[in-house]
């Protein structure tokens, strides 16, 4: 009970946007796609929901193809966003709620709920084209769980929304992944996948560099992070074996290790000069692990 | 409930709500019945009064002359000579002088033209008489100078309809007046109802592809369904004006007695009125759609709001010709080889045909001809426009012609 991707590509005249993925989302789990610019995120969506034919390879959900019998059961929120200006909300949710197959009742209904909760209810009869781009947003993501999916697709749901918003939504995302939907979005901010995720996947330039369970990624990662904290100069450190990179902010000194085994080697190293607050080996960062997969950083 | 009605249903019903069709839908309707009561509302202009009488003042001899031509033209105003008092519907003619012939007409109101012509023609014809007479002309002289021309007409015609006598010979056949009206309200609603529809059927595409909602939309409904359902709800939208425009004429005919305005103007059906009839109804909902699938296709290339028009300039266009074609070749040679071969192009059919219908000399197979270019036309532009429509909808790039080249690449 699986969204797979095997082998997808997509070319554009030639160019190769996709190149060959082959990823596998958990049914009931949270997905974060990572990747810089035209890194081919979005194609890949657009791919599963079946609005651009992939030119190799195949996608299938629950074993079967995606198609338009299905499409009941997904939500999607693309990354440009746009409602039609001159309907009003309320009508613009009917209407794609009913292409959900839901009923006029059941959308009015869940319609009031969801506005409550994004703290809008005001907006019900407003035109959208009288409300703020955030909050226009707001009503189209609602429109795109409003029919309770079972895979929900978001392209870059937070972008745009200032912070009690993002909040906001990440607490509506991450109940929706507690009731049972698997949801998959892409970003291009580490720390919401860090937060929100379980399994990721980072695009480069349409190729798959990682993808997985995020803490088997970590680990097989294998680089550390040891943050030192006290008076002493260290900085002789960065030429010990097995450290990487240093970088100093004032008193504090954060230091990349190739694995943890280097470590212990460090501490009896930092230990003889006396005295120090925090010695603290930590999991790669998932921008760590990006820079060093991608070379640069986003 | 499905896909096909919910985007049926909801086009429909916000465009029957829009303020643009309620105000135009008003709009025609007053029109209608403005024009139910001409009869009425031109009496109300109307100040002029019907002249009983006209009292000649002067020469004696003018006036028994005068009074006896008055009553050879039977004019239904009497003569009399002036005795120095008016009555409301009574002029006063003063002779100033009889040989050239100068008079003064003097009336409180306005006088019918229709009246104005009858003094004018007696008076023309007394000054003509006495011109004769001052001539010293003989009879037969005189006589001669009244004699009309003898024409004796000899024009080859194709239909050789010439021979026929009875009525004018001429190159124009003669066209049915009822006819003629229906043809008329026929192709120029026609006319507005295409160019009107056509352009909100390429808003509303355009509408959706420019503000990206139709990527939503395609995720959840087939972009084939989604613009049938589309194009059929504007159809009825459409439909359902010309059912409230018609009911209006009902209601017009009932109230107003329009009826007997037709009468009075001499409209009588005759043979091809039937035909006319159902092939225009069958020919403006044929026109319609395919108009509609073809605007809804150029809408869907646009990425920017600004472009619509240029956009759909080509559908106007085709509209406008085809107008054009119908309505100047009406009264000219039945058939000519423009109206023979714009009749078969299908963008001009729908105009041109209801023209043809006209002509009892047009076979019916003709005419089914017509239907079934439509018909295929219609197959074709909707499968065309369904199947350009899902790339056509999620590209961005600008242009007709960048995008139907990339989408024959794909
Ligand atoms: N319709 C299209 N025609 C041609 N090229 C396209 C089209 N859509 C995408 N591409 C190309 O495919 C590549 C991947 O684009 P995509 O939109 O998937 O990137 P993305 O990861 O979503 O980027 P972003 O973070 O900027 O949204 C880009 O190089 C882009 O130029
Ligand atoms: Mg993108």
């Amino acid at each position: 009970m699986t969204l797979e991707l095997s082998g997808l590509s997509k070319s554009f005249n030639g160019q190769t946007a996709v190149d060959h993925i082959d990823l596998n989302v958990p049914t009931g789990s949270m997905y974060g796609f990572l990747g810089g610019n035209g890194a081919g995120k979005t194609t890949t969506f657009r791919m599963i929901l079946g609005l651009l034919q992939p030119s190799e390879g195949h996608i299938t959900y629950n074993g079967e193809k995606i198609d338009y019998n299905v499409t009941n059961q997904i939500g999607y929120l693309p990354e440009e966003r746009g409602l039609h200006p001159k309907l009003k909300v309320d009508e613009q949710i009917r209407y794609l709620g009913q292409l959900k197959g839901m009923s006029k009742q059941e959308v009015d209904k869940r319609l009031d709920e969801w506005l409550e909760r994004f703290e809008v209810p005001e907006n019900r009869t407003k035109r959208i084209e009288k409300l703020s781009k955030g909050n226009q947003q707001k009503i189209q993501l609602i429109a795109s769980i409003i029919h309770d999916p079972k895979l929900i697709i978001l392209d870059e749901p937070f972008s745009g929304l200032d912070p009690v918003n993002v909040e906001i939504l990440k607490n509506a995302v991450k109940e929706l992944n507690s009731r049972g939907a698997t949801i998959i979005f892409s970003t291009h901010r580490m720390e919401h996948v860090e937060e929100l995720c379980e399994s990721m996947c980072i695009l480069n330039k349409g190729r798959q560099v990682v993808s997985g369970r995020i803490d088997e990624i970590r680990k097989d990662f294998g680089q550390k992070e040891i943050i030192i904290e006290g008076d002493h100069d260290i900085s002789f450190l960065k030429d010990m074996p097995g450290v990487i990179d240093m970088k100093q902010i004032r008193n504090r000194y954060i230091l990349k290790i190739e694995d943890e085994s280097y470590a212990e080697s460090i501490f009896n190293e930092i230990v003889k000069l006396g005295y120090f607050k925090r010695f603290q080996v930590n999991e790669p960062s998932i921008n760590d692990i990006f820079i060093s997969k991608v070379g640069y950083g986003i | 409930m499905s896909k096909f009605l919910a985007t049926f249903l909801q086009t429909y019903s916000s465009k029957i709500r829009a303020k643009s069709f309620i105000i135009s839908t008003l709009i025609i309707v007053l029109v209608i019945f403005v024009g139910a009561n001409f009869d009425k509302i031109i009496d109300f202009f109307d100040s002029s009064e019907e002249v009983t009488a006209v009292k000649v003042e002067g020469d004696e001899a003018f006036y028994s002359q005068f009074k006896g031509t008055m009553d050879a033209l039977d004019s239904g105003i009497s003569v009399e000579p002036y005795e120095g008092d008016l009555g409301s519907a009574e002029v006063h003619l003063s002779i100033e002088e009889t040989a050239p012939l100068a008079v003064t007409l003097h009336s409180d109101n306005e006088i019918p033209s229709e009246q104005v012509n009858k003094i004018e023609t007696a008076l023309g014809q007394v000054q003509r008489s006495n011109t004769i007479m001052a001539l010293n002309l003989s009879e037969e002289e005189a006589q001669r100078l009244n004699a009309t021309p003898d024409i004796s007409y000899d024009i080859a015609s194709e239909s050789g309809s010439a021979d026929d006598g009875g009525s004018a010979p001429g190159d124009t056949p003669e066209v049915n007046p009822l006819n003629a009206v229906v043809f008329y309200v026929t192709v120029i609603v026609m006319f507005f109802i295409i160019i009107n529809y056509a352009s909100q059927i390429g808003t509303e595409v355009a509408m959706e592809k420019t503000s990206r909602v139709i990527e939503m939309i395609v995720s959840s409904v087939p972009p084939v369904t989604h613009l049938l359902a589309k194009i059929s709800a504007m159809i009825l939208v459409s439909l359902t004006q010309l059912f409230i425009f018609l009911l209006a004429i009902v209601a017009a005919v009932w109230i107003f007695d329009f009826g007997s305005i037709i009468g009075d103007l001499g409209l009588e059906a005759n043979e091809q009125t039937a035909t006319l009839i159902v092939y225009s109804g069958i020919y403006l909902v044929l026109g319609l759609v395919l108009y509609l699938s073809l605007s809804a296709m150029l809408g869907s290339f646009i990425s920017r709001m600004e472009d619509l028009q240029q956009a759909l300039l080509p559908v106007t266009m085709l509209a406008l010709g085809g107008f054009y074609i119908a309505i100047f070749n009406i009264w000219g040679e039945a058939d000519n080889m423009l109206v023979k071969v714009s009749s078969f192009f299908p963008l001009f059919t729908p105009f041109v045909m209801p023209l043809r219908a006209m002509n009892a000399e047009t076979s019916q197979m003709t005419l089914l001809i017509g239907v079934v270019i439509l018909i295929v036309s219609i197959a074709l532009a909707v499968i065309l426009a369904a199947s350009i429509y899902r790339n056509s909808v999620l590209s961005t790039s600008g242009g007709i012609f960048k995008n139907l080249k990339r989408i024959r690449k794909e």
